[in-house]
């Protein structure tokens, strides 16, 4: 299981069965440079493996105006 | 992935470039797209000093950062446009921002110049955002101008240069699209505007933020009615998508070879001709400029409210 905080949103969403950031870009509808994926201070590649118990920050970095 | 450079882990995937880059390495990367822009573009001359306009967003910090580390004379101007719980905060943040990074920054309020943006909203009919974005152009500009400053640089990127353009090209605008690009040359009273980060995306600014700590989110304006050309950005990310490369593609080759067809494009009956503004004495289509005419808008407004 991990856990995906979205910037801006309050309430983390759980996913048990998501792998690879880009299985999680993926299930979120992002392309590969809508967002930065971060996980402990560091931005990983879409190929990089999630972990149960992951913590990960989803940035948009699409300015909002 | 590995870093293209020095094999390290990667930590941020370009397919644009088609490319991975470690952190040191993606600085490295960044520098030299905005030293290619600085040069080829004829942006900064030798100890030129450049204006930067920090809107308090992170790409205006993010572009102040990079002139420093590459060497230029660089100081920010962020105007505050008296707007109630907004502009305060986000004043006091990139203050502090600028402080802790050794960052030369100005403060204007346009209060002081009979222009607080909600007094403007009160006295004007046009959008609120039109009339802004001129009184900022204006005292950006002015403030560059009466300082000293060879260049305004704005923090403005790949993807707002490129669907601006495909903005001007739906409605073949041969004006826009005539001075459209990054760098539009001094001329009498206006100073020469830059905008150094326009080979870098959105997201390799925003990469660039994060891994200089850049942790700085403006606070959405009040008055705001969301970004621009919100649409637009997204049918170029899917072509992007598609085909990487082509949004670099699509507005390089418009400088190359779609702007020198534009140059000189008239603006229209009666607005090529620019005189000295009767009261600001900075350049105007008319007698007296679109700034201080709201500001007399607002003085007329306000005079009116405080008869009844
Ligand atoms: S959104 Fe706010 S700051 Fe931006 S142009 Fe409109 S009024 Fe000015
Ligand atoms: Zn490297
Ligand atoms: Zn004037």
């Amino acid at each position: 299981m991990i856990t995906v905080t979205i910037d801006g949103k309050n309430q983390p969403t759980t996913y048990p069965k998501i792998k690879t950031v880009l299985q999680l870009l993926n299930n979120l509808h992002l392309r590969v440079n809508d967002a930065l994926i971060i996980r402990d201070g560091e931005l990983l590649t879409p190929d990089r493996h999630l972990w149960p118990g992951d913590h990960v920050t989803v940035r948009m970095v699409v300015s909002r105006g | 992935m590995k870093c293209k450079r020095c094999g390290e882990l990667a930590a941020v995937k370009l397919p644009s470039h088609h490319a991975g880059f470690c952190p040191s390495c993606f600085e490295g990367f960044f520098k030299k797209q905005v030293e290619t822009a600085v040069r080829r573009h004829g942006m900064i001359g030798r100890d030129e000093k450049v204006l930067v306009a920090v809107s308090g967003g992170k790409d205006s910090l993010a572009l102040m950062r990079v002139l420093t580390d590459l060497g230029h004379v660089v100081e920010g101007l962020h105007v505050h446009l008296g707007i109630p719980d907004s502009s305060d905060p986000v004043a006091e943040r990139t203050r502090a921002f600028c402080a802790a990074n050794g960052l030369t920054l100005h403060v204007l309020h346009t209060a002081e110049h009979g222009l607080a943006v909600p007094d403007v909203k009160d006295a004007v009919r046009r959008p609120v955002c039109a009339v802004c974005g001129k009184i900022k152009r204006h005292y950006f500009n002015r403030f560059a101008y009466e300082n000293g400053f060879a260049a305004l640089a704005t923090g403005h990127n790949l993807d707002d240069e490129t669907a601006r353009l495909f903005a001007n090209v739906l409605r073949w605008d041969p004006a826009y699209l005539g001075t459209q690009g990054p760098t539009l040359p001094g001329e009498g009273k206006f100073v020469r505007k830059i905008k150094p980060l326009y080979r870098l995306t959105e997201f390799e600014t925003a990469a660039y933020c994060f891994l200089k700590g850049i942790d700085h989110w403006k606070a959405a304006c009040p008055y705001s009615g969301g970004a621009s050309f919100t649409g637009h950005k997204k049918l170029i990310a899917d072509l992007e998508d598609r085909s990487p490369g082509q949004k670099t593609a699509f507005y390089e080759a418009f400088l190359a070879q779609g702007r020198p067809h534009f140059a000189g494009a008239s603006r229209g009956e009666g607005q090529d001709t620019l005189y000295a503004c009767a009261q600001c004495g900075f350049p105007s289509s008319g007698e007296v400029c679109g700034v201080c005419r709201v500001r007399e808008q607002v003085a007329a407004h306000k005079a009116r409210r405080e008869a009844v």
